[in-house]
Formats: structure tokens, sequence, C-alpha cells
């Protein structure tokens, strides 16, 4: 068999594993199969506690490990495909455009906190600055593909695209104060490196033939759910737990009207999340009876954990951290108040 | 001849996926160095004010040789980066 025949019969079996992944998620739209999980809080009453996490894991799995395939498959893929050497480029581009390419793009970078810092330092050293790196920074965690597919299946469509709507305008906000402070820009103006040097090197990207493309986006899709899944079950154990021994009480106490919604945005925030954690952590309480408003100033937490803080502060110093911090805080707190008074969530 | 340069290009310290693409760079350049080619394996700080002025923005892990990046955001195969640096090399003898 020669080289190229044996390419594209790859090729060909890949094509039908990505068609076939995509066929499960449109079947089990037609058939009506919820690939969220079925168990409610009253489920659980009947349940020893070492049974607790094994049907909790059981429900999950069962019904989401479809919609997981896709997203992972989904996001190995874009990663691969997008342009990068386009979109490296257009990042270097000037301040407006910046702002719009940086919030734009941002959904396809997913995850990894390794490619996302070297990404926030080369848009803020040879790029359009401070205020889309920003932007760049709080936009990739709330708005890539795998968060909005799982928030979307999960929990609900309209609860991922308000998701969306609110991490933009809390990125640009952020973005465009965190540019004008003067510690913001002295960090700028002391780290920004211009191009012009004798030894420019350049880039010529090598394209390697579509197989090894598509085992490439495959490999990255195992990749991200290795380092999502295992927080992910830990999570679901716990997030088992709560949605068994939380009393509804506390939870309509506490995490609803505006307290409620001051509440999550604290607890959402600073605390670690590992991602998609966020996603059934929240849509627990929501069972539980957390409204609308707090359960969006949950999840709109996640880009400003400490983790990520930690490592952006190495590279600014913690006067834009904590700028950066303040503003997307308020935002969500305010954006998610908004959201609760207008569609009488709160 | 000098020798070619493999810069992997990554954060510092190095994530998983760089140090995977570093070994693989090690492992092509060992076969390369068999037959005959002379080549350097360097790790490059993604961060450092000598490849952002050199390369500009980059997605880690990247991969330069001979001073051009070929790979970028991605973790190569053996044989793809054995076969680029001979490229280069051969261009190189040719000028």
């Amino acid at each position: 068999m020669s080289l190229g025949f044996k390419r594209k019969l790859r090729t060909a079996a890949l094509l039908l594993f990505v068609f076939a992944v995509v066929g499960l998620l449109i079947y089990s739209r037609i058939v009506a199969y919820s690939l969220a999980p079925t168990l409610k809080p009253a489920d659980f009453s009947g349940l020893a506690w070492y049974e607790i996490p094994v049907y909790y894991l059981w429900d999950y799995i069962s019904h989401a490990w479809i919609c997981l395939l896709f997203a992972f498959t989904a996001a190995g893929l874009v990663y691969e495909f997008m342009p990068k050497n386009l979109i490296v480029r257009y990042m270097g581009s000037n301040k407006v455009s910046g702002y719009l390419i940086a919030a734009g793009l941002a959904p396809f970078f997913t995850v990894c906190s390794c490619t996302m810092v070297p990404l926030f330092a080369g848009i803020l050293y040879t790029g359009a600055g401070m205020g889309p790196a920003i932007t760049f920074l709080l936009m990739a965690p709330a708005a890539n593909i795998l968060t909005i597919l799982v928030t979307g299946e999960f929990l609900s469509w309209d609860m991922a695209v308000v998701r969306i709507a609110a991490s933009l305008i809390t990125a640009l906000a952020a973005g465009v104060i965190v540019s004008k402070t003067p510690w913001g820009k002295a960090v700028e103006k002391e780290r920004h490196v211009s191009q012009v040097s004798e030894q420019r090197g350049t880039v010529e990207l090598a394209k390697p033939p579509l197989d090894e493309r598509f085992i490439s986006a495959l490999k990255f899709g195992v990749y991200l759910a290795q380092q999502i899944l295992p927080y992910f079950v830990v999570g679901l154990i716990v997030v088992g737990y709560v949605t068994a021994y939380m009393p509804e009480s506390i939870v309509e106490g506490y995490l609803t009207g505006v307290t409620g919604v001051l509440i999550a945005s604290i607890i959402g925030g600073p605390l670690y999340t590992p991602t998609l954690v966020e996603v059934v952590v929240g849509r627990s309480l929501f069972q539980l009876g957390m409204s609308r408003a707090a359960l969006l100033s949950w999840l709109m937490g996640q880009p400003y954990d400490i983790a990520n803080m930690t490592a952006v502060s190495k590279i600014t110093g913690w006067k834009v951290v904590v700028t950066y911090a303040l503003t997307a805080w308020s935002s969500s707190v305010v954006l998610s108040l908004v959201y609760g008074v207008l569609t009488g969530s709160l | 001849m000098k020798a070619l340069k493999i810069e992997v290009i990554g954060p510092d310290p190095p994530c998983s996926r760089c140090m995977m693409v570093k070994r693989i760079a090690e492992e092509a350049a060992g076969r390369l160095e068999s037959g005959g080619v002379k080549v350097e394996v360097v790790k490059a700080d993604i961060l450092s004010r000598e490849v952002l002025t050199k390369y500009g923005t980059l997605v880690s892990p990247a991969v330069a040789i001979d001073g051009v990046v070929r790979i970028m955001g991605r973790i190569p195969t053996e044989a793809e980066v054995e076969e680029l640096t001979r490229t280069a090399a051969e261009e190189r003898s040719r000028d």
C-alpha cells in the first residue's frame, strides 16, 4: 500500500469518528435524551453515605459522556485547525481592533494556563498592549468552546448566552480600566519590546498532512480531558454530597436576592474552581434553590481565581492584578443584579 | 560547519507539552547526528525579551529551526522534526 493511500484511509477513518461524535449529539437531541444528569436532590434521601458518589457519578457520566466527548473533540479540532499564524499576527495590531480581536479570538483558546499566560504576555509585550491583553485573559476561560458547550448542555443555553455577553462586557471593562491606570501604563511602557532587531527571526509554519493534523487534534482533546476530567470527577463527588446533605433552606436563605449575588460572586471568584467544575457545582446549587442571578455571578467568577492571578502577577505586578480582579468582580456583581432585575430572577 | 540550532520555545518552567516536544526534538537530533548533521537543541523561554524581539508573540509549544519558527501550538512527530531540520541543513549548505 502506498503512503499516500494509507494517509487517505487514515483521514477518512478519523473523519468518520468526528462525524460519529457529531451524529451522536444530534441523535440524542432527536430522541430527547437528556445529556444533563437527572437525579434530583430528593432522590438522595434513601441512599447510604457511600452510595451517594457512586449513584451521582453514574448518573452524570451515563448522561454526560456524549456531551463531554463532543466538547473535547470540538475543542481539539478548533485548536488544531485555527490559523494560529494569522491570529498571532492580528493580536499585534493597534488598540481598538486589538480589543475586538482579543475578545473575539479568546473563545478559540481552550484552557491550559501554560498557553494562556505566554499569549497574555505576548499581546502585552509585542502586540496591542495592556488593555487587550487583560481582555483576552479574562475572556478566554469564561467563553471558550469547552465551557460554553458544557454550560449550555448542563445548565441551559440561555444561561450560556448570558454568560458570554456578561463576560464580554466584564473583560472589555477590565481591559480599558487597567490600561488607563498609571501602574498599567507603567508596566506596558517598561515591558514593551519593539520588534526591530538585526537578527529578526521569521515564522514560516510547516503544514503537516491532513491525517496527522487530525491525530494531533484528537490528541489535544485527550490531553485536555486528562487535565480536566480528574478534577471534574473529584468535583462531582463533592457536589454529590453537597446535593444530598445541604439543606435547601440554607441555599434559599443565602444564595438568593442581592446577598445571594454577593456571596456567590465571592465564593465563585477567588476560590479556585477547575474548569467545568464551576458548571456542575453551580447546577447543583441552582437545583437546591440558588437564584439565576446568583448563578450567573457564580459562573463569572471563573476567570479571576487565585492560580491565574498569581501567574499574571509575576508578569505585571500586583497592582494590575488587583485592579482587574476588582473591576471584574464589581462588573460581575452589577451585571448579575441587572440580569436578576430584568428577568425577575433575583 | 556550525551546528544547526533547534529552539524549543515554551514557558519557563516548562509545561508538560513543552517537555514532550523537547524530548522529541532531542531524539530527532540524535538521529540526525548519527547521519552526520550537527544539531543543537536548546530550550528558549517564550517570555524572554530575546525570544519576543526575535519572533514576536507565539503559541506554545513552538519549535524554531535555524531561526525560523516552523511549529507552533502543537506537538510534532519525531519524523517531522527530523525532516524539517534536514531540509534546513540542506538549504544552508546550498547557500
